[in-house]
This record gives structure tokens, sequence and C-alpha cells, in this order.
């Protein structure tokens, strides 16, 4: 081994690591210095190209590229670019970061609810109330429910697109192979639901009733707990006038139903890398409308409202929206156009392709009334039609991530693992959440 | 002749012959040059060193910044608020249970997973190096989990390590009850044993290339004089590729301490209870999910602290000889 | 106890044994052994190493036949399928949603530039760090080592508007390229084998006269062959598999990597594939078979130098 002629170093290291730090110091500050700052004040009233992003579900592409299209032919003097970004969790911290980065599009078609209040914060939306027929049409078109998409202050920093309602989906094939009656299933009630579980999974059709992801993304509870929380409750939010509400005994009573389910075994603990109902895995399912297509030729699916303790009618039931709305960014140096191509692809006749393409509800009130042919036509959807009216949406408050990964912490821990009690857990959970909201 | 090998010289030749005049001796006058002796060093660094400061010094430095203030991303030209906070978010960061925990499930990590992958990888090299028949086949067995996308290879765990999957079922009555990656006991332990297996083919590559320099001589050598193929290895394999070992330790602990894919992909989230988070997952949710880069930017610097820590004491144990 | 029938071996060791009788070390030198040991070692050295291989193989085995089912069948019995279930479907349903030709393209030419990078720049810096002494050397180490040491995720944010923004590089292959554009890694094992290098050798040359550039040249780079292999093969990885930070920086889906479209589609799971997980598979397969293919052809080349001979002879 070749002998190191150097001295000692570990001293003169430190001092060189400073150095290095101290000349990386000043190379931030130099850059500082050169990073560009601001928007452009005009650009409320600028018109011109845009570009947008949309998801990369495929019947949603083929919207978009028609909406495209469509408004592109119209104005060739404001056309759309558009781009595809993946939907799911991810498209949030692109979005994030094209916003700090400053090359945001003008619209997203894609922006999750839940993070609205983030990118507000970061001073990344454009206030849609601040077009002068911005708070009209919003209302017009969405009716009562526009209130759930309201910030804080409210105003309107995002534009209500579509919902998914979640429903309770099962097999009927499955059903009937258990001895239970396909038609009307007994699901209304949670002791109902937990007998027809029960029977489902002795019966061996199927190793789990129902196998929503037990994992602790803080999303996930969207798809277990709200939309019984909001069946339960008759269309209360998570959050009200700043305040948790999950640890009413509402909420806990069902934690206790979900508690049960998971203790019997009724549903898996474990990451599942499939889809559970198309695999048979499990006879239930918690979906939307989105999974009509996806399981029309794999499984003889019938779709009912989450049970609540009482018993639950479906012509009054709440349940979660699953919403993806759109989002103006500020970085949007042509917003002028892209209000106009945000009030055109939200308008009567795009809403009717939406609908028409995908099959998720764009979120304009009274849809069957004003789509009745397209109902008529396809009587799968009629019932996500009707439901779509009476959704709850993620409150729009700070810090809303954080606060539901509280939640899901708890969740998973007293839930899933069957540890401690549900209504100390939720307890401790409204604490922390009140906190993080109050900021 | 022990005693020369294990001084980790790779050719005793050098020592059997006369000293040559080359080390400190009469070189190329004595110039005491301000750069050094070859300034030549500097100038073939400075692509590398021009590189790290441009790509990396800003957003290092930045996110030694971000963890002293209430910070958060914002649209340029945005007016907002980022009070300085002093050690708050450090003080948040270490009385976080979720947090600690996290450090603790690397803590575990890596005392599974470093000797693990240093000793299966240095056997395995040396049994790869010496063996004739199927060589390319056994050598390209062991590399193959190292070059698939771990996203990929995910699937293929989740599916043999569910509660019905193949190994549970191999093992029967034995199998662990909750299933192993949803076990707090296993899941970490689970982990470890996924990420030795995935990043083995890295290590055995190193220690392949480092093999090739232990010089055949000294087995001849030791052969002759009547040493068993243990105390061979034991006494020219392991003294001889100690600069890969140090340079192994290095890069399996700090690519364990940075965990951050395999519990991301295969417990999504965190696991049970957080039994297998990582401070870079937390760093990832909390940073990024949920906004707030301050307290993400504290936890990474206590974080590379940390490893800085572990890597000092490791060169002190089994390094030593060059930095 | 290398490879044995190696050319460079032999020929090594008859520069350096002129003593000894010039003894081809292939075969059984002494009775019933081979390469030094009985023969019964030998076997289970082959019978372990065989388990092992297996072993090791196993997951991706299983990626491979998923990737070929028509759908998954997570019993033992899926392990050894049915004949009639095996089908390229999932590749064509994989190909029609993501063009794989495109990815593997973009993935070579982010894989490469990182490559070429990191080999030229690389060595330059591991034989400084190793060979040479100068002034901010042990800086430069210092920083090498901090490099890996920090968590990607930490420096994420700024770096992508530090390289999309104040640079401009977005959408761009420079811009993916640029924050892997030298593997501190690799420089980490090019430092390393330089070390394993007598120094005598390059005293040698410097006695004889020869300037620093010529001994580069002439001496260190010709000398680091097996070491640039391994590292070709370490630095491919990286950029090969990585998704995160080619998906943050491009929006174009023309220029994104496998890596990102196998990514985004597995989020995308509840699409119209008939079999998604298969499809998965039969992507991730498309994705692991070129390097498998590289470090076939190029593990051969793991050649004994014995740079002991250069100094003795």
């Amino acid at each position: 081994m070749q002998r190191s002629i150097r001295p000692t170093n570990t001293p003169r290291r430190t001092r060189r690591l400073l150095a290095a730090a101290a000349t990386s110091a000043a190379m931030v500050v130099a850059l500082g210095a050169c990073s560009s700052g601001g928007g452009d004040s005009d650009s409320a009233e600028g018109r011109g190209d845009i570009t947008i992003w949309y998801s990369n579900n495929e019947n949603e592409v083929k919207w978009g590229k028609a909406m495209v299209d469509a408004w592109n032919a119209d104005n060739p003097d404001e056309q759309i670019k558009a781009q595809e970004i993946p939907a799911g969790k991810s498209s949030e911290e692109v979005i994030g970061a094209a916003i700090t980065a400053g090359n945001a599009p003008c619209l997203v078609f894609n922006t999750a609810p839940v993070a609205v209040p983030q990118f507000q914060k970061q001073g990344g939306l454009v206030d849609l109330s601040s077009f002068e027929d911005g708070d009209a049409y919003i209302q017009e078109r969405t009716g009562d429910l526009s209130e759930q998409y309201q910030s804080e202050d409210g105003k309107f920093y995002q534009m209500p697109w579509k919902s998914n309602p979640v429903m309770l989906f099962y097999n009927k094939d499955l059903f009937a192979a258990a001895g239970l009656d396909p038609e009307n299933p007994e699901l209304a009630t949670y002791d109902e639901f937990l007998a027809t579980a029960r029977t489902l999974v002795s019966a061996g059709v199927s190793q789990y009733a129902i196998n929503p992801a037990a994992t602790s993304e803080f999303f996930q509870s969207w798809f277990d707990f709200y939309p019984t929380y909001a069946a339960e409750t008759d269309g209360s939010l998570f959050i009200e006038d700043g305040e948790a509400t999950f640890n009413s005994d509402e909420g806990v009573a069902a934690g206790e139903f979900w508690k049960t389910i998971y203790a019997e075994n009724l549903a898996g603990k474990e990451k599942y890398t499939g889809d559970s109902f198309a695999d048979g895995l499990a006879a239930m399912a918690s979906a939307g409308p989105w999974a009509v297509n996806v399981y029309k030729d794999v499984v003889n699916w019938g779709a009912v409202p989450f049970p609540s303790s009482a018993g639950t009618d479906p012509a009054s039931a709440y349940t979660f929206s699953d919403a993806k709305n759109v989002g103006m960014f500020t970085a949007c140096e042509n917003q002028a156009t892209a209000w106009d191509v945000l009030k055109f692809a939200t308008s009567e006749e795009q809403d009717g392709q939406l609908l028409e393409l995908t099959g998720q509800m764009p979120l304009r009130q009274d849809l069957p009334e004003v789509y009745p042919d397209y109902f008529a036509a396809n009587p799968a959807y009629e019932q996500f039609g009707d439901q779509a009216s009476r959704t709850v949406e993620v409150p729009q408050v700070p810090n809303s991530v954080a606060a539901w990964q509280a939640f899901r912490d708890a969740w998973t821990k007293t839930v899933i693992s069957g540890e401690g009690d549900v209504a100390d857990a939720f307890d401790a959970a409204a604490d922390k959440v009140n906190e993080l909201i109050a900021e | 002749m022990s005693a020369t090998v294990s001084s980790g010289s790779v050719t005793p030749s050098s020592a059997a012959r006369p000293a040559k005049p080359g080390g400190g001796g009469p070189r190329r006058g004595r110039r005491r040059r301000v750069l050094g002796r070859n300034p030549l060093g500097l100038v073939l660094s400075a692509p590398y060193l021009i590189f790290v400061l441009l790509v990396f010094a800003y957003p290092l430095v930045f996110a030694f910044y971000m963890s002293f203030h209430d910070y958060f991303f914002a649209a340029p030209g945005a007016v907002v608020d980022r009070p300085f906070v002093g050690l708050e978010n450090f003080q948040e960061v270490l009385t976080d249970p979720a947090i600690i925990r996290s450090f603790g499930n690397v803590g575990i990590f890596l005392l599974i997973n470093v000797p693990l992958t240093v000793v299966l990888s240095l056997v395995l090299a040396t049994a790869l190096n010496k063996i004739v028949r199927a060589r390319t086949f056994l050598r390209v067995s062991f590399y193959v989990p190292y070059v698939t996308a771990s996203v990929a290879v995910v699937v293929v765990w989740l599916f043999l390590f569910s509660s019905n999957g193949l190994i549970s079922q191999i093992l029967g009555p034995l199998a662990p009850d909750p299933a192993w990656l949803i076990n707090p006991l296993l899941a970490m332990p689970t982990i470890a044993i996924f990420v030795t297996w995935k990043q083995m083919g890295f290590f055995i590559l190193l220690y392949l290339a480092a093999l090739q320099n232990v010089s055949d001589e000294l087995y001849e050598a030791a052969a002759t004089d009547g040493a068993g193929k243990i105390r061979m290895f034991f006494s020219i394999t392991v003294p001889g590729v100690r600069p890969a070992t140090v340079l192994v330790l290095l890069l399996a602990t700090v690519t364990g301490a940075n965990l951050f894919t395999e519990p991301y992909l295969l417990t999504g989230g965190g696991g049970p209870n957080g039994a297998s988070s990582s401070p870079v997952l937390i760093m990832y949710q909390r940073g990024i999910e949920q906004g707030e880069p301050g307290i993400a930017a504290a936890i990474g610097v206590i974080l590379v602290i940390g490893v800085l820590i572990l890597a000092f004491i490791q060169r002190k144990l089994a390094g030593g000889d060059e930095s | 106890m290398s490879n044995a029938g190696n050319p460079a071996v032999t020929e090594g060791l008859a520069h350096s044994d002129p003593a000894k009788a010039p003894r081809v070390r292939t075969g059984r030198s002494r009775a019933g052994q081979v390469n030094g040991m009985s023969r019964g070692q030998n076997i289970l050295r082959y019978v372990v190493l065989s388990i092992g291989a297996l072993l090791f193989l196993f997951p991706f085995y299983y990626m491979v036949i998923g990737s070929l089912q028509t759908a998954p069948d997570p019993t033992i019995a899926g392990a050894f399928p049915n004949p009639a279930n095996i089908t390229g479907q999932n590749y064509v349903d994989i190909n029609s949603r993501i063009n794989l030709f495109q990815g593997l393209v973009n993935s070579g030419i982010f894989a490469g530039g990182v490559i070429l990078c990191t080999v030229v720049f690389g060595v330059l810096v591991g034989y400084a760090l190793a060979q040479l002494e100068w002034r901010g050397r042990g800086v430069t180490f210092g920083l090498m080592l901090l490099v890996q040491v920090i968590p990607f995720q930490l420096l994420m944010i700024p770096l992508y508007v530090m390289i999309a923004r104040d640079y401009g590089l977005a959408d761009s292959y420079a811009g993916m390229i640029l924050p892997f554009a030298i593997n501190s890694t690799a420089v980490l094992v090019f430092r390393q084998y330089f070390l394993q290098v007598p120094k005598a050798l390059f005293d040698a040359a410097r006695i004889d006269g020869a300037g620093e550039l010529k001994i580069l040249w002439s001496i260190a780079l010709p000398l680091v062959r097996p070491a640039l292999l391994t590292v070709v093969l370490l630095t491919f990885i990286g950029p090969w598999n990585e998704f995160l930070w080619p998906f943050l920086i491009t929006k174009e889906a023309s220029l994104q990597p496998l890596a990102v479209s196998l990514a985004n589609y597995l989020t995308n799971v509840a699409g119209t594939a008939s079999n998604p997980i298969g499809a998965v598979l039969a992507g991730a397969c498309v994705l692991a078979a070129p390097m498998v293919l590289l470090f076939i052809i190029f593990q051969r080349h793991f050649v004994s130098s014995d740079i002991g001979s250069g100094v003795k002879g």
C-alpha cells in the first residue's frame, strides 16, 4: 500500500469543509440575486396562447383532445397547447414544483381539492372570484354544492369540475354463490353489512368481503372512513367551522364498525397490488362511476350506498365526492383566455361530452334533468347521477394534507391493527387536527 | 508470511526488492509549491468540482437555510412571510415520536443490512471469482436483482410475502401472523432482507474488481506453506480487499440511511404504526406532500450529521490507512 | 486464485517468476486437487453457489413468468405455469399504452449521457485524488462524500427550481442528465482502484522524466480498464431506473425514459388493461433486459491485470 505523505489532517479537513461551505454560500447569494422575480400584473387581462395539463387517464385524454381541438378550431389567435401529466398523488408534487419554479401551466384539469389550500398558500392559484362573472358562473353551474369548494376567505380558487361519488360495489355472482340475494342485498345497516360479510367469507366465495387499501397514505381514508361517515351523518364534512368533527358519536360509530371488520378479517390488512374486486379477492369494493367501465366485462356488479347505523335510504344518502377540479395558476400570462377556456370546458356541451366519454359526473346541478338521454341510454350510471348531488368534499382548510395524515395514522393504528380504543384515538387525532388547521 | 500479507501490501515483490529511489526521496526538485506538488490534480478535478458546486451547492445551502425558517415554497413574486425560527424546527423533529421511530427503524435496518452485505458479498465474490463452469450464469444471477427497477420487483415481492403468498404457504404453520410486511416487528427486517438481496450485485461487483488485484502468488505461497482454504481467506483475501471493504461499508451505510424507495413501495407510507417508515420517507411526506420543507430540511440535516458520524466511526474501526 | 486459463494471468506469472519452472496453472497440479482444493470442496462450492443463484433469480423468474400469463396466479402452482396460460399479450398491451421503444431510447440517452460524463471526468478526479498531491485534495474528497450522504428528496425542489427556472433546462435531455452527470460513487470507485495501484509505478515514470500528463495518459488510463467496466455497469443503473427526477423535469411524453412511463402506468393501473399486473411486469422485463444483456457481454472482461508484473519487469 502506498504510504501517505500527507500530514494528519483531521483538523485541516474540517477547515477545508468549512471553506467549501463558504464558497457554496457565496454561490447561493449570487444565484439568489440572479433569479427572476414575480408575475405580470397585467396577466389578468392577457389574451393569447395558453398551456393546459390534463391527466393521462385514457378516457380523459380522449375528452381533453376533443375539447382542445374544438376550441382551437374556433380561436386561431388563442391556441391551447395540452400536455398530459399522470394522475395520482405524484401529480401534486409536479404541480407544486411547477408553481415554485414559475412554470406552471394556465389550467390543470386534475387539481385535487385537498391540494388547493396549499397551492393557494404558495400564491400559485388565481382567485376565480376576481373575474367579473366568476362567482356567478360557478354557483349557477354547481348549485349549493359549490359552497364546499370555497376557500376560507369565501373565494373560489378552483373550478369544481367533476366528481366520482363513492358507492359500495358488490359482485352479484359471488353473492348468489354465497346464498345471498344479488338484486336486493342486505347492506343498509351496520348489522346487516356485517352479517352479509360474514356469510360471504365463511362460504368461501372470496377471501375478503371488502378490501380497501389498508396502507397509511393520507388519502386512503377517503374510500373507507369518509363515505361511511358521510352516510352516517347525512352530509357532515370532516372539518366544519374550523373544528374536527370526526370524533363525534357518529364518527366513532363508523370507526368501531370498520374495526370490527378488520378484527374479524373480513377485510385484508396488506397492500394488494391489483384490483381486489376485479380479481375476485373481495366481494365488495368502494369505487365511483369511473369503475363502471373497468368492471363492465369483468364482474357482474351492482352498487348501493354505504351503510349507516340506522339504515341508509338511497334517495337521501350522502357520500364522498372524490372530485377533481380545475385550477388556474398565477404563472399564466393570458388569464382572460384561460377563463374563457375554462368556461368553455365546463359548458353544458362539454360536460355532456365528459359524461359520454368517461362516465364521470360533471359537478353540475340536476344532472339527471340536464342529460336525460344519456342516463336513459346508460342506466348503469343513473344512480351515480343521482348520488352526485349529495356529496361531501375534503374541507378547504390550511394544512389539510397533514390533518388527513394525522387521522390516517390514528386509523391504521386503532382501527386496522386494533390497538387501543377508537374514541380515545379519534379524540387525540381531533386535537392534533385542530392544532394543524388553526395555523 | 502472514505479517507481510496483513500489512495490506498488494505486491509483496516490491517489499522484497531493494528500496527504489521513489516516494519521498530526491524527487524532481523539492519545490514547495503553493498548490501542492502536483497542481495538475486541481486541474483534473476542476470539472467535477464545478459540477458539484453548480448542481449541489445551491440546493444544499438552501436546505440548510430552510431548516432554520418556517419555510414553504411559493410562486415567484408572491409576498409571503417566512420568519426565522431558530432551532424550533429541530426541536419539533427531535420530540416527534414518529420521527424518532423512523430513525430507530433505520438503525435496525443498518444493523441487519450492513454486516450481512459485507460478509455475504465478499464470500460470494470470492467464490464467484474462482469458479470456472457456468461462470456467466452464476454471476449474472446475483447481479440481476440490482439491475431490475424497484418498482417492478416490489410487485413480485409483495406477491411472495403476502399473507397467502408463496413464502407463507411454504412455511405453513411457521408463517408469522400478521404476515411479514404488516407485522410491526417483522416489517423492517423484511425490508432489510429485501434491500440486501437487491443491492448484493453492486457490492459483489466491487469486490470482484478488488479481488483482481489480490495477487495469486500470495495464495500460491500460502498453499505451499500448508495453509487451509479458510486460513487463506482470512489472511490473504480479507486484508487484501480492505480498501474495498471500507468502501462497501461506507456505501451500504449511506444508502441504508437514505432508505426511501423500498418503504415507500413496499408498505405504502410507513407500515403499521410507522413500523417501517424511514427518515427520508417522512421528509418526503412532510416536505413535499404536506408543504413543510423547513421540517423536512431539519430532518435532513440531522440525518446527514448522523451518517457522517457513523462514517467517521467506521473509518476509525475498519479503515485508517487512507481516508 | 484467479480465472484459470486466463492468458493474462499466466503471462503475468511467467514474467514474475522466472526462477520457477513455468507451470500452467489450470489443471490438477496436485493429485486430486483443482486450484489447490479438493474435488469435494469444489463441488460443494458449486452447489452452494447454485442454490444461492436460484434464490436470487427466483423473484426475477417469477417476474418473467408473471409477464407471460394472462391472469396473475398467486398460488404455488403459479410459479410453474400451465402452458395454456402463456401469452405475449401483456407485452402488446403495455406497448400500446406507452411507447416501449421510445422509452428505451430516451433511457439510453439519459444513461449514456451520465456514463460519458462520469467516465471522462470521474477518472480524472479519481486519479487526482488517489495519486497526486495538491492543495484542496481533502476538500474535494470531503465534498464527494458529502454529496453521497445527502438524500435526493432534500434537494429535489430547490434543484428543480434552479434547473428549470434559473438554467432554463426544463423538458430537455440536459436538464435530465445534469443532477446525475458525474456519479460520485463512481469517483469513489475510481479513487479506490487507483489507490491499489502501487505508487512505485508512477514514481518510476517520473524518475524517467515523464511529465504528469504523459503519466496520466500512458500509464494511469490504460490501467483503469477493469475499474472502467465496473463503473460503467454501476453508473448505468442509476439513471436507467430513475423515475422521480425525469418525471419532474419533463412533461413531454416523447422525452420520458422508460422507467418514468412505467411508473406512470403503474399509478394508473385502474386502466383498461385486462391484466394490469402482467402488463407492468412485461414493461419491467423490457426495462431490465438491456442491463442484463450488457452485463452478460462485459463480465468476461474482469481480467486480472496483475499490476505487480509491471513493477517487477
